[in-house]
């Protein structure tokens, strides 16, 4: 009974000591083998992603990478802690929202002698680009907002479709008259930076930092007239209000046939196909309309955005990742991204591989493309993470009309800039 | 010196073995993690798990916080929503399902299913069905009630939510208590003529008492602590937000999206110390209703 024991015992140590090891960090074993792990949170993405990686294998039989997806709320808590701990996943996606913070805290691994710049267009190196102006990963893809309608809804209510010259009243004019014809919402605007209000602020010649990224513009004249102008929107009868978004997304009232337009990312276009196969058809996508009275520039903007492929800064088997994301940015590997549909390529040249994963489906997707012409960097800086949900909180007070226009956007402009400051 | 018997001392080595997976694993991941936010509370937290002392400078700001004293009442207000009517139709539906009827098993089951069910599969459910504009309530009443963004209703639609979710798992637990209460004291209290309700504030009140305190205090504790139900039924788009925002939801707001983890330690102190307050005066109260006399 007492031998039986102990030898239950010490059966016991062994398993734990044996689990513990395996809990280690994985990566080269002694045969030469390599193992990595590949960390992203789209999981519409996850077959391009497993593509590149399977095109980089085939050549490097010694290395294995392993694409994982956390989704994206969870994302960005997980990647903290793990760098906390010092246990990055070896490659993972990184977003303008959280790469300087990452970077400036000496996170993230030098990209520079891997990246082929020329190849890369100025916002995309930015969004890669650390304060200190070092690339802390590699361009991956690029993205505009375009206006999305819905063709039946203009139809009935005998409006044309909207084109390159639309303005901001076309798109006020054509959305009372799909209100009063089919009784549907026109453009459903609601509280949304990215996809909302950014790209009026930007049109309008305003702006919602200034270019040494140091201060706000929420109190500059033409970014005000833009947010009045955007968030007097949900004041007419044909777009709903706040506490309608709170409850339905506008993509969710769009697809039900509730309203006619909203601004999406291209991003979503392609999912959007997938998973509404009986909306096919009767949607299209068009430019964003442009703003009529300019404070400067032309009226054009489209909030474009990058995310980029990241690694650690002490990450064990550098060397190989770093190749592996040399391959991940190179011209083959960014074309294997395009024609899987996952995204544009940031790479210049090969916007037409993604384009064409379009061709079965009747939607124009160039004019994602075309807005490249007057894009405007995705609003970022240091200190984003931190006002992030204060400013959003701020504009949800301003929509309930807690506060009024000018006292909320001053509190914007008070946290952005405090936020920077620190 | 006392010498321990050979059988004594090896009992209680095979004894500490046994029991040691569960002391390692309350210090590693209950108390340690306990003072570090103590500490931590008293500190301005920089990116990437760094601290830096700065005394109390994080209560400061909170006391002064109007967002921060909102979301204290939100958390209270959600406990005197939940906690009286939760705790009594939990009393309620533990008699009946106590009761003498056909298919209790099958009662029990139904009422113990919302406990079964993810919280974040319940809050899904219920957002549809007080969705505003096509949620059934409103269809079916014919009305127009903002559930879940006007700032009035908000937290009485997740009280709702709470105490049906809560309801089955009380109810189990006083019905626990209620078969423990000996038959003979019902049959003596028939054979003298007391009515059912004279039975029931008579003799199943007094005795099952302990057990009501039990669930009284589990259930105030947990909606101080109240997080995910909140954050599932309000997103962060929702005007109605601040009005709805609990302690807790404060908390994750800020130290996962803000960064600020010194800050939102100090509101996780803030309501530790809440919780010990109501709890203490629970155990004073006690003294003049929960009877452990058999």
């Amino acid at each position: 009974m007492q031998v039986s024991k102990r030898i239950v015992a010490v059966l016991i140590a062994m398993l734990l000591i044996v689990s513990l090891a395996g809990c280690g960090n994985s990566g080269a074993s002694s045969d030469g083998k390599v193992n990595l792990t590949f960390q992203i949170w789209d999981v519409a993405q996850k077959e391009g992603m497993e593509a590149i990686c399977a095109a980089y294998t085939e050549k490097n039989p010694n290395v294995t990478i392993e694409v994982q997806v956390t989704s994206w709320n969870e994302y960005w808590t997980k990647l903290e802690a793990a760098a906390t701990s010092g246990k990055m996943p070896d490659i993972f996606w990184m977003h303008t929202n959280e790469l300087l913070k990452y970077a400036d805290n000496g996170m993230l691994a030098d990209c520079t002698d891997i990246i082929e710049a020329d190849k890369f267009s100025e916002i995309s190196l930015s969004n890669v680009s650390g304060s200190d102006g070092t690339y802390y990963g590699v361009p991956k893809d690029k993205d505009t907002v375009g206006l999305v309608y819905n063709k039946e809804m203009f139809d009935a209510a005998g409006v044309a479709y909207p084109t390159e010259d639309w303005t901001w009243d076309d798109l006020v004019s054509a959305s009372e008259k799909i209100y009063e014809a089919t009784g549907k919402y026109g453009y459903m605007a609601y509280a949304d930076d990215q996809l909302g209000y950014w790209n009026f602020v930007y049109q309008a010649g305003g702006y919602i930092l200034n270019e040494d990224k140091t201060q706000a513009g929420f109190t500059q004249p033409a970014t005000m007239e833009a947010m009045k102008f955007y968030i007097g929107l949900q004041s007419n009868d044909w777009c709903p209000d706040q506490n309608y978004f709170a409850e339905t997304a506008p993509g969710t009232a769009f697809f039900s046939e509730k309203g006619a337009m909203f601004l999406e990312g291209n991003w979503n276009i392609l999912p959007e196909l997938q998973n509404y196969p009986d909306m096919v058809g009767k949607w299209d996508v068009a430019v964003l309309p442009k703003c009529p009275n300019p404070a400067s520039g032309d009226g054009r903007a489209t909030i474009s955005n990058g995310l980029c492929y990241a690694t650690g800064a002490k990450n064990p088997n550098l060397e190989v990742v770093k190749d592996v994301l040399k391959f991940f940015g190179s011209e083959e590997g960014q074309r294997i991204q395009g024609e899987s549909g996952a995204a544009i390529p940031a790479y210049q040249g090969l916007e037409e591989t993604w384009v064409s994963c379009f061709e079965e489906y009747p939607v124009n997707v160039q004019c994602f493309i075309d807005m490249f012409d007057y894009s405007i960097q995705s609003v970022n800086n240091a200190s984003r993470p931190e006002w992030k949900s204060k400013v959003s909180d701020e504009l949800l007070k301003i929509y309930s009309g807690q506060v009024d226009l000018e006292t909320g956007l001053a509190n914007m402009q008070t946290i952005v800039d405090e936020a920077s400051a620190s | 010196m006392h010498k321990k018997s050979k059988l004594a001392r090896s009992g209680s080595v095979w004894g500490m073995s046994m029991v040691a997976p569960t002391i390692i694993g309350l210090l590693i991941l209950n108390i340690i993690p306990f003072f570090q936010t103590i500490y931590m509370s008293f500190s301005q937290s920089k990116a990437f798990g760094a601290y830096e002392f700065c005394g109390l400078d994080n209560y400061i700001e909170m006391f002064q916080t109007p967002e921060f004293w909102k979301a204290t009442w939100n958390s209270v207000y959600f406990c005197i929503l939940t906690v009286p009517i939760g705790v009594f139709l939990s009393l309620i539906v533990a008699v009946l399902l106590n009761a003498k009827i056909k298919g209790k098993t099958v009662f029990r089951a139904i009422y113990f299913l919302p406990m079964v069910v993810a919280p974040a599969a319940v809050a899904m459910v219920w957002k549809w069905i007080f969705n505003t504009e096509y949620g059934i309530i409103n269809t079916l009443l014919g009305m127009n009630v903002r559930w879940l963004t006007d700032s009035n209703v908000v937290l009485v639609t997740c009280s709702v939510v709470a105490i049906w979710s809560a309801i089955g798992y009380d109810a189990v637990l006083l019905l626990a208590g209620i078969q423990n209460i000996s038959k003979s004291l019902y049959e003596a209290a028939d054979l003298d003529g007391a009515s059912k309700i004279k039975q029931f504030f008579h003799i199943t009140l007094p005795m099952v008492s302990p057990t009501l305190f039990v669930v009284l205090i589990m259930r105030l504790m947990a909606s101080l602590k109240v997080y995910d139900l909140i954050y599932m039924m309000v997103d962060q788009n929702n005007p109605a937000l601040t009005s709805a925002q609990s302690l807790m939801y404060l908390f994750y707001r800020e130290s996962f999206i803000a960064g600020n983890k010194g800050y939102a330690s100090a509101i996780v102190i803030w309501t530790v110390l809440l919780i010990g307050i109501v709890t203490i005066v629970q155990f004073i109260g006690q003294k003049k209703w929960v009877n452990y006399e058999v």
